[in-house]
């Protein structure tokens, strides 16, 4: 089961990637906000007809949960406002960065005192040692981009 | 020259002090998703999977949705002239939630996020690479070779 979900979150992160691209190619001639929209819109489309046909939970529970639950789509605002501030100030790459960073961080931190009601999962060596190959990993990644980036105007 | 380097250097440090607020917002992006992430995994739990990424899209699309009649500057309306390829980010966009949702609550927030990003950064790659969708090709150095490697083997560990 665990191995089935990994893999679901590596498919999560090439989806992420390719979604990126997508909505890159057109927000440069239709808009960040449109096409932040657009995403919104038609995946509510989707959502809409799944929900009604495949879901197994109640959708009325919505009005019932407690707000706070609620309040994450405002996380997902937030994200977007901060990215959409952020970019042009520092870079693409920076920014993309300082997020992976701060994500890879909360998370940690969320698992390790079970924060927001999830599971717990204690920090031990092997996280704190991931941790550090993913530090490391980012700094290479931006060597890599600096080298590309000269290379390309050179 | 040493005094060159030494001017460059040092703008380079006071280039970094006075964006470092820019960086910190950045990071509580970063931070926005996890508790965004670990929110919802919570969430699903109780009201169902598809339930609580409906909630988020059709939300989100209402939030976006008044800031776009009051703010936005762009044309919508490309949406009837893009290429139906430019069109598929909602789909994505939810096989990506939705996936999240399910997986959070078992592997936790820590681990779904390193598998997320490592996905991510070796797609983007690959994407580049190629110019795929649309993008500036970018050729796959050595780094970033061993970025990838380094992402996955701190994926096995935590795993």
């Amino acid at each position: 089961m665990t191995i089935i979900l990994l893999a679901g979150a590596l498919i999560c992160g090439i989806l992420l990637s390719a979604q990126s691209s997508v909505n890159g190619a057109f927000s440069r001639e239709a808009g960040t906000f449109e096409s932040t929209f657009l995403t919104l819109l038609t995946g509510a489309m989707f959502l809409l007809i799944a929900v009604l046909f495949f879901g197994k939970g109640d959708i009325a529970g919505v009005l019932d949960a407690p707000k706070w639950q609620l309040s994450a789509v405002w996380f997902g605002v937030g994200f977007l406002f901060l990215t959409i501030f952020a970019v042009p100030k520092i870079g693409v790459i920076a920014a993309s960065i300082s997020t992976v960073v701060g994500q890879l961080g909360a998370g940690i931190v969320i698992d390790h005192f079970g924060f927001f009601g999830g599971a717990q999962i204690t920090f031990d060596w092997q996280r704190g040692l991931a941790i550090v190959l993913m530090l490391i990993a980012l700094r290479l990644i931006y060597v890599g981009n600096r080298k590309s980036q000269t290379a390309k105007d050179g | 020259m040493l005094i060159h380097i030494d001017n460059s250097r040092n703008k380079d440090v006071i280039k970094l002090m006075t964006k470092i607020w820019v960086y910190v917002l950045a990071l509580l992006a970063g931070v926005s998703l996890s508790i965004e992430g670990a929110i919802y995994g919570v969430l699903g739990e109780s009201i169902g999977k598809l339930e609580t990424s409906f909630y988020n899209f059709a939300v989100g699309s209402v939030i976006i949705g008044v800031i776009l009649l009051f703010f936005g500057k762009g044309k919508l309306s490309y949406s009837k002239r893009a290429p139906k390829w430019q069109l598929s980010g909602g789909i994505l966009g939810v096989i990506y939630l939705t996936l999240l949702v399910y997986g959070i609550p078992y592997l936790g927030v820590g681990l779904t996020m390193i598998s997320v990003i490592a996905g991510q950064m070796a797609m983007s790659m690959v994407i580049e690479h190629n110019g795929w969708l649309g993008s500036a090709k970018i050729k796959v150095t050595k780094e970033k070779m061993m970025a990838v490697a380094l992402m996955f083997a701190a994926l096995l560990l935590v795993f």
